[in-house]
């Protein structure tokens, strides 16, 4: 609070980014807001007194920019650097309507004849006009608007983003399985990934749509993975400094947000840096919405035993390999440097963590990763069934030149060998009638989109942002 | 008549309400045997004879706290909650009675219904004052990014606190702008300078309260200047200049890593607006100037190191042997009339394998006595450093001590004397690991150090709250006269750009 007081009218951006804060349930943020321009809409009909005016809906107006610069947002919501501006435009005029509303009265006061109405309309014209001059702005971005408002995978981004964090793994799953357009962003493979991962089902992975494509955005805005959800990511993955380092490079660029708080927070835990962890905390305290969650983690400071016990702990602790310390940088990229990371360590120290590093090998499409962790991984499970991805990796990579791995004997399953088989027909079949690699995407989707084999082939050369 | 009688009603009510009230010491408390928590932690310090009310909170869970402050000649009580808020008026009166002496304060503390008194602690209150103002940069502790930054100046008799510079003013949506590395001469700010990086970039030089922005990068120099060190008496400013990278640790709560690749020395006439090179050693980075006090000797830091992989580049190698790089202190002999530099000696061999660290940051004291250095594992970026430690090395006697009464279990860095020489402020991360936070020490007469305190702040709790580092504390004797106005209309305007000289 007191760095917002430092600035001229940064009370308002203090009490914007306090009720900014009840949108944790939109139906409580959007009253509160309703409320706000209801007040502000009746103020102006006073200072105009156009009551009874068959204009009136004019004064409507301004309401109607400010809804639709909110909604406009989009993407921007990551970039935007004014804090709380949910709300910090509606109250800034509100404020200029009840100065206006003030100044109108005292003048009628002092009986300046024929004011009312002219000089009233002329005040809070000009009101309006100020506050049309910074929504017109949006308005120039029509594009924007019409791309965030149809872009399905925008919102579903958000939601899959708020079911992670509170460790709705399955409602995650759902969401990739019932997308209605074909191409999930890398984002959403992502969250879908890590969903899959802490349910015990990444080898699923290339099963639900695994080619994520860029986000649809006006060239104005270039879009990261990092600035959008890297804290998040990162934690989940259990790179609890790059996940503290991101909500502290995202707090600094974009203001301080809850849900970077809580991120520097459990990453602290996760460290077991308390100190610093327990300034967090009590800052999750003053919250409304956070409140619980603050005291609930303090006790994860307090008692090893209870933080241990604890799901979040249970999910992501089997990441935490015992790995040393490395000096490295993902370049704000943290999509690629996961990947990398993961493809590159030896030794995993859990199940959960060796069908990661495995995984990761295929989704980057590391051959030489991959053979090697299928080779870690079928020496220690020789007596077990070896996962169909798995399987479906060593039959394209495995006998590859470079491989450094034999797969002489291996006992692979009769279905999946002669699946891939089929396939190896098939795309030599297309591939020598002359179909480009469009149309023999289009040809062999249906039988092998769900195969890791579609993806090396079709998807190998995804952008990473 | 009314009306008077309601306004002086209300202006009585609003002159009791404004008075402190001194609450009662509960009878009958139960003995505690041990200190209470209190943060700051102001048990046992020596504190100077002019700085502001120490106040406090009690953190023992208690509804209610009293503190006695017996002193020579009188006793005052204060709490209100579990905070101790001492009126800055009576805590001048306490100080003048207090001078050379102890103040004893006992805190009574209600917990659970019952009150208890612990153990009596003691501020001692030194006869030096310490220089009336400090300065340091406001800034979030992130990595690579930045936004709000502010240069500020701190009253340390009173809690004002002013904006020196504010990057917000010349900041943009596609550019921000970064402020770095603020200095004086001689603890005077009518010779003083700071830098811009990115947007409208350059160094802001004041020069006997004149002001100019000048570019110090040159085609001969690696980079414009960065740390810098004002010539006690001339108008030279010794600057490293450097190459630095930045990389992240996976596991060490370090996290980051920040690498010179490249390092050398220059001096900057700022009268004839020339930079020349003081060194720059092949296989040597250099950096970390500093004058002594009587402006002959320059002391610096540098680290040996070979690049052996011409394949990689720099930055890589730098990042896989980033535990090699170790730095030592050196001094040069220099003659202000020529501006010749000369005997460079290493002064303390920090990477000898005996000692096998790395040191960075010297200060000497205003007495040329003594050097004050931080030390750690390796590298030069001992902020981020958790082993950091302050050492003092006598250079008379060539006797190096750790000042454990300064140093705690995280990164202490940036130490720096007070004009006096009888206070040392360190910035220290003893409170969270993450941001730092001044911390002042006595050093008394006899070289001994006493045990440091949090600079204090009007909101005890203030700290817990506030998600910026104060970064690089100086200390000042008067305050910056240049608004913040007048810095930002000339950071609008392009720099002039220095002139190279062999």
């Amino acid at each position: 609070m007191k760095d917002m007081l430092a600035y001229e009218g940064g009370w308002l951006l203090w009490v914007s980014c306090y009720l900014t804060q009840f949108f944790y349930h939109p139906w409580i943020g959007s009253i509160i807001l309703i409320i706000i321009w209801i007040l502000s809409y009746y103020l102006l009909l006073i200072t105009t007194r156009m009551f009874k005016n068959k204009w009136c809906f004019i004064l409507l107006l301004p309401f109607i920019f400010f809804l639709y610069s909110i909604l406009s947002y989009g993407y921007w919501i990551y970039y935007v650097k004014i804090q709380g501006y949910v709300f910090y435009n509606s109250l800034l005029f509100f404020i200029c309507v009840v100065l206006t509303l003030i100044i109108c009265e005292a003048l009628r006061l002092v009986k300046v004849k024929k004011f009312n109405i002219i000089t009233g309309a002329i005040l809070s014209l000009c009101c309006v006009i100020f506050h049309l001059c910074g929504t017109l702005w949006n308005i120039s971005k029509a594009n924007e608007f019409s791309i965030t408002m149809s872009d399905d995978n925008f919102h579903h981004e958000l939601s899959m983003y708020r079911a992670i964090d509170e460790g709705r793994y399955e409602d995650v799953i759902e969401e990739a399985k019932n997308l209605n357009n074909d191409q999930p962003t890398n984002l959403m493979v992502l969250f879908k990934n890590i969903a899959l991962m802490h349910t015990d089902r990444l080898p699923e992975m290339f099963q639900i749509n695994n080619c994520g494509i860029t986000p649809k955005t006006d060239d104005s805005l270039k879009i990261r993975i990092s600035q959008l959800a890297a804290p998040l990511i990162y934690y989940q993955f259990g790179q609890m400094n790059y996940a503290y380092r991101w909500a502290m490079e995202n707090s600094v660029k974009h203001g301080l947000s809850f849900r970077n708080v809580k991120i520097m927070a459990l990453a602290s835990i996760f460290n077991q840096d308390f100190a610093v962890a327990a300034k967090y905390i009590n800052i999750l305290k003053q919250s409304v919405y956070y409140r619980d969650w603050a005291f609930l983690h303090e006790r994860w400071i307090q008692s090893s035993t209870d933080f241990i016990q604890s799901q979040e702990y249970q999910t992501i602790a089997p990441l935490l390999n015992d790995d040393i310390n490395e000096l490295d940088t993902d370049n704000g990229f943290c999509e690629r440097w996961i990947l990398d990371h993961f493809s590159n360590i030896l030794n995993p120290t859990s199940e959960k963590l060796e069908d990661l590093l495995i995984c990761s090998s295929l989704w980057s499409t590391d051959e030489y990763a991959f053979c090697v962790h299928f080779h870690d991984y079928y020496q220690r499970h020789k007596d077990e069934h070896i996962p169909a991805l798995y399987q479906e990796g060593a039959l394209l990579l495995g006998n590859a030149p470079e491989s450094p791995i034999t797969l002489y004997n291996f006992p692979f399953d009769e279905e999946i060998s002669m699946n891939f088989n089929q396939f190896v027909m098939d795309y030599n079949d297309y591939n020598s009638s002359g179909a480009d690699k469009q149309k023999m995407m289009n040809l062999l989707k249906e039988r092998y989109s769900d195969t890791f084999w579609f993806y090396y082939y079709f998807y190998n050369d995804f952008n990473i942002y | 008549m009314k009306i008077l009688n309601i306004l002086s009603t209300i202006a009585l009510a609003a002159l009791l309400f404004a008075c402190t009230s001194h609450p009662s010491v509960p009878n009958g408390a139960q003995k505690e045997a041990r200190l209470p928590k209190i943060y700051p932690d102001y048990t046992d310090v020596t504190i100077p004879s002019n700085i502001c009310p120490l106040n406090f909170a009690v953190q023992e869970g208690a509804a209610e706290v009293v503190a006695r402050f017996s002193y020579p000649g009188g006793e005052q009580t204060y709490g209100k909650g579990s905070n101790v808020l001492i009126d800055e008026s009576e805590w001048k009166d306490i100080l003048a009675a207090s001078k050379g002496k102890s103040i004893t304060v006992d805190v009574f503390a209600n917990i659970n219904g019952s009150w208890k008194q612990f153990n009596s602690f003691k501020i001692n209150v030194a006869e030096e004052e310490i220089d009336q103002y400090i300065s340091y940069r406001l800034i979030q502790p992130s990595y690579v990014a930045y936004e709000s930054l502010t240069i500020s100046q701190r009253d340390l008799t009173s809690f004002e606190e002013k904006v020196i510079y504010n990057n917000m003013s010349v900041s943009t949506e596609e550019m921000g702008q970064c402020i770095n590395c603020h200095s004086y001469q001689n603890y005077k700010t009518d010779h003083m300078l700071f830098h811009m990086r990115q947007a409208h970039g350059g160094t802001m030089i004041v020069n006997d309260g004149k002001l100019t922005k000048v570019d110090l990068k040159t085609d001969e120099t690696i980079s414009a200047g960065v740390y810098p060190a004002w010539h006690p008496t001339k108008n030279f400013i010794a600057f490293s200049t450097n190459k630095t990278g930045q990389s992240f640790h996976t596991k060490d709560l370090a996290k980051i890593e920040v690498q010179d690749t490249e390092s050398d020395l220059i001096l900057y006439d700022v009268d004839k607006n020339e930079v020349s090179i003081i060194s720059e050693l092949d296989d040597e980075l250099e950096v970390f100037p500093t004058w002594s006090p009587d402006g002959k000797k320059l002391y610096f830091c540098s680290a040996h190191f070979e690049y052996h992989n011409d394949s990689i580049a720099k930055e890589t190698e730098m990042i896989n042997r980033f535990k090699e790089v170790k730095y030592d202190l050196y001094c040069a002999d220099f003659n202000p009339d020529t501006k010749q530099f000369s005997n460079m000696e290493k002064i303390y061999c920090a990477s000898d394998t005996a000692i096998n660290k790395s040191a960075t940051l010297p200060r000497v004291s205003p007495d040329g006595r003594y050097l004050l250095f931080a030390i750690a594992e390796f590298g030069c970026f001992h902020v981020w450093h958790n082993d950091a430690d302050i050492m003092l090395l006598d250079l008379k006697t060539k006797e190096v001590k750790a000042l454990d009464n300064v140093n705690s279990n995280r990164s202490e860095s940036y130490p720096t004397w007070s004009s006096n020489g009888r206070w040392i402020m360190v910035d220290s991360r003893r409170d969270d690991g993450n941001y730092t936070r001044p911390y002042i020490a006595y050093f008394d007469k006899n070289g001994k150090t006493h045990k440091a305190f949090e600079l204090p702040q009007k909101d005890p709790n203030f700290y817990t709250f506030f998600v910026r580092s104060y970064n690089r504390p100086e200390f000042m004797i008067e305050e910056v006269k240049v608004s913040p106005k007048e810095f930002t209309s000339k950071a609008l305007e392009e720099p002039i750009k220095a002139k190279y000289v062999k």
